[in-house]
């Protein structure tokens, strides 16, 4: 692992993108926050993206969708899925569908080093 | 050279030499022969340069170089060879003596020893501790002048010197610190890991890093970051040590403080109950602010008289006296505080003239003051009061404030999650009698859903905080953006519950004047992450001239919130088509409103229409079948009608059609009393069905 590695969060809750990039940044990653997935996608850190912290519920499209888009589009960045509906049933789903990791909102900082270290391999 | 000037160029008190343009030495002086003890013959052409010191040669050489090529006068410096073996320092000079022409015909040059004068140079450029006689003065120059206790001391631990700060800091002299014991000065607890990383720096020679305790002049003790650095001799030997000893107590506690908060979110968090958190709120505060005693009273629901929150240290029978008070300005500071809404100080209670029957049974049990803050909900309404004790006279300090400021933040996030907690279950209760209502379930996932977005963030928040505190150096300015943000999300979180709170604060059903379009509005607001999350898109059709109904606003959001949820688990195995939502309002005739829920799911079996409304009836593998008979008693206590229908397209539509004020505003206890009755008549009928 990098330490200047690049990792995305994007979720539509403006704590969360405040808060995990400094985090992030603690833990000696480099950070950017978007508040949606199309805001990703246009942006240009797509390629250099090494771990991707991604919302599963979001206005317009969701983190499963972005998921598949970046399949399709032959991006293989690992995701580790963050949601506020801590229901037990979605993370073995999302671990069935290629997520690195599914946390449940609210979260330690060692889940999250722990989720993003498993990113990194 | 004649004999005259060559006696003279022989008594002259120094090595005379020269040489031709080359460079070659062709001649030298008696006193040349006589300090290095070479003959004249050995000492010509390049034979000079074996007295001259091996380190020094090559420099020397390069420098006599450059000053033949410059043609000009200069001068070197290189140890030489005595006759004893014993290498001084020379200045060599060397000139140039030039034809009429200007062409340079000899070099002249001296030789004198400065062998005294170097000594002199590198001991003045020795470390500064190398020097006794300048060495205090040179540590205080230092020293006095850094925000920490410095000190030097000899690698047996005998002080040596002390700054400034140390000496004020320990409250003596420095005769008195020589003499004390390590003991003295040390905590107790720290003395033995402090005596054992001091013994491995001293047998290493390698720096000395601990955190100790150390106690002030006043007895209180301190933590500090010690630093030590080994000096030491020419020959490598540890002579000293330089001790700096930096004062972290407010950084210590700081941190002890942040992560007692993160716990303490993280018990909001996890679910703990509102008494375990009330508990660990006093237990925290009366760690950190040491020798206080700390207590939460809370209101009774009838907002007369005080309740046990916590008070994990005060005595239980002190505790049970104040229990029960009544919340008004003579009964106590605990009960006057949530009265007033506002903090009551009582620096000491043995002058003070209030709470003539309080304040002897308090003195009784040795407390001698009482801070007493009020814990106010979001809304502004005291909910209970926060309260530190001392048994002696005091009054806050800014430490005092901000500590309780912060805690009864807290507190109040505690309480009003409890209050919320124990308001849904009263809803719970009145909606259908059974312990289980599943539509309240969704909503309790949907208001999990709300509260933890900003724990998350708290949380995340917290955990950075911290990181920062500790990086050294700390970063303290992202420290203090973090923990802004924390108290940020906090209040977040607390006014998502005083939202809560709002839509189900009410016990007994009332009859008032209802806009179906705003409760309506309301309910999508509370359900859309439910909605959201079953990827279920939702489109309103409300009328504009909708005629307000009288009736039960909370009941009939119920009512509304059950159409909305069961239409959202009808599109829940939906996936070859949109999962729409489509909620409309209108006119239905001139003296009815129409609430309509339209969806795009699996439908309902034709056959059963006429039971859908039945208790536990229920279409759904994991429903109980009770919301829509519910919906139905309630829709029927505002005299409407509720019913289901098939659309010419996939899915159904449920509505209701009730009366409009105009029609109804004469009998509005009439409705409360229907309602009432209605109600019972269909609990009448689960209970008999159970």
């Amino acid at each position: 692992m990098t330490t200047d590695s690049l990792v995305a969060v994007v979720d539509d809750d403006q704590s969360v993108r405040e808060s995990l990039p400094d985090l992030l940044r603690e833990f000696g990653f480099r950070s950017q926050a978007f508040s949606s997935a199309e805001e990703f996608l246009a942006s240009e850190c797509v390629s250099e993206t090494r771990c991707l912290i991604l919302d599963i519920a979001m206005p317009g499209m969701s983190g499963p969708d972005l998921q598949r888009e970046l399949m399709l589009r032959r991006q293989q960045i690992p995701i580790v899925f963050i949601t506020a509906h801590g229901d037990e049933t979605v993370r073995p789903r999302v671990l069935e569908q290629g997520a690195v990791e599914c946390l449940i909102k609210p979260f330690s900082d060692t889940a999250l080093r722990e989720a993003v270290n498993t990113a990194f391999g | 050279m004649d004999t005259e000037l060559s006696r003279v160029v022989d008594a002259i008190p120094g090595l005379v030499w020269t040489a031709p343009p080359d460079g070659h030495i062709d001649f030298l002086n008696q006193r040349w022969c006589e300090y290095t003890n070479l003959g004249l013959g050995e000492s010509y052409g390049r034979g000079w340069q074996r007295v001259v010191h091996p380190e020094d040669l090559s420099g020397l050489l390069e420098r006599w170089r450059s000053i033949l090529a410059s043609g000009r006068a200069g001068e070197m410096e290189a140890r030489l060879r005595r006759f004893d073996g014993e290498y001084r320092w020379f200045l060599f000079r060397a000139s140039p003596m030039a034809d009429a022409s200007g062409h340079v015909v000899k070099w002249c040059g001296t030789s004198t020893d400065i062998e005294d004068r170097k000594r002199v140079e590198e001991a003045l450029s020795a470390p500064w501790w190398l020097q006794p006689s300048t060495r205090e003065q040179h540590f205080r120059s230092v020293a006095d002048n850094i925000e920490a206790l410095g000190a030097l001391v000899t690698p047996a631990g005998q002080v040596e010197l002390v700054n400034r700060q140390a000496l004020e800091y320990f409250g003596v002299t420095l005769e008195e610190l020589r003499g004390r014991a390590i003991a003295d000065i040390v905590h107790p607890d720290d003395v033995p890991p402090v005596r054992a990383a001091w013994r491995q720096a001293v047998e290493a020679g390698r720096p000395y890093d601990v955190e100790e305790r150390l106690r002030r002049a006043d007895g209180v003790y301190r933590w500090f970051h010690t630093r030590g650095f080994p000096l030491r001799d020419t020959q490598g030997h540890i002579l000293l040590w330089y001790l700096i000893k930096r004062d972290v107590d407010d950084l210590k506690r700081g941190e002890t403080l942040l992560a007692g908060e993160k716990r303490l979110l993280e018990m909001v968090a996890g679910c703990h109950s509102m008494s375990e958190i009330l508990e660990a709120i006093c237990r925290l505060v009366e760690s950190t602010a040491s020798g206080c005693y700390c207590s939460v009273v809370l209101i009774d629901p009838s907002g007369m008289r005080v309740e046990h929150g916590a008070a994990p240290s005060l005595p239980a029978s002190y505790m049970s006296a104040c229990i029960g008070r009544p919340v008004n300005i003579d009964a106590g500071p605990c009960g006057m505080a949530a009265y007033l809404n506002e903090q009551v100080i009582a620096a000491d209670l043995t002058t003070d003239i209030r709470w003539a029957e309080w304040r002897p049974m308090a003195l009784a049990h040795g407390l001698q003051s009482c801070w007493s803050t009020p814990i106010t909900s979001a809304a502004g309404k005291a909910l209970g009061s926060f309260a530190l004790y001392y048994s002696q006279p005091r009054t806050p300090t800014p430490l005092h404030q901000s500590l309780i400021e912060q805690f009864t933040h807290i507190a109040r996030i505690a309480i009003e999650r409890r209050l919320s907690e124990e308001t849904l279950s009263k809803v719970r209760s009145e909606l259908a009698h059974v312990a289980r209502v599943q539509s309240l379930g969704v909503l309790t996932a949907s208001i999990a859903h709300e509260v933890n977005q900003p724990l998350a963030g708290i949380i995340t928040n917290a955990s950075t905080c911290l990181r920062m505190l500790a990086a050294g150096p700390p970063n303290i300015d992202g420290a203090r953006e973090t923990a802004r943000r924390t108290i940020r999300d906090g209040n977040r979180a607390s006014e998502v519950i005083a939202r809560l709170r709002a839509l189900f604060s009410k016990k007994d059903a009332t009859a008032e004047s209802v806009n179906l379009n705003e409760a309506t509005q309301e309910v999508i607001a509370l359900s859309l992450s439910e909605l959201q999350r079953a990827r279920v898109t939702v489109r309103t059709e409300f009328a504009d001239d909708l005629p307000t109904v009288t009736g039960d606003r909370v009941q009939l959001q119920q009512v509304i919130l059950n159409l909305v949820l069961n239409a959202s688990d009808a599109m829940r195995s939906v996936d070859d088509r949109p999962r729409k939502l489509v909620i409309g309002t209108e006119r239905d005739g001139h003296d009815l409103v129409r609430l309509t829920v339209q969806d795009t799911g699996v439908g309902f079996d034709p056959q059963k229409q006429d039971k859908l409304f039945e208790a536990f009836y229920s279409t759904k593998s994991g429903g109980m079948g009770i919301g829509l008979s519910v919906s139905r008693s309630i829709i029927a206590g505002h005299r409407g009608r509720i019913w289901a229908a098939h659309n010419n397209g996939p899915g159904a539509t449920f509505g209701f059609s009730i009366p409009c004020r105009s029609d109804c505003s004469s009998d509005m206890d009439d409705v409360s009393a229907i309602h009432t009755s209605g109600v019972t008549g269909d609990v009448h009928v689960m209970r008999k069905v159970g």
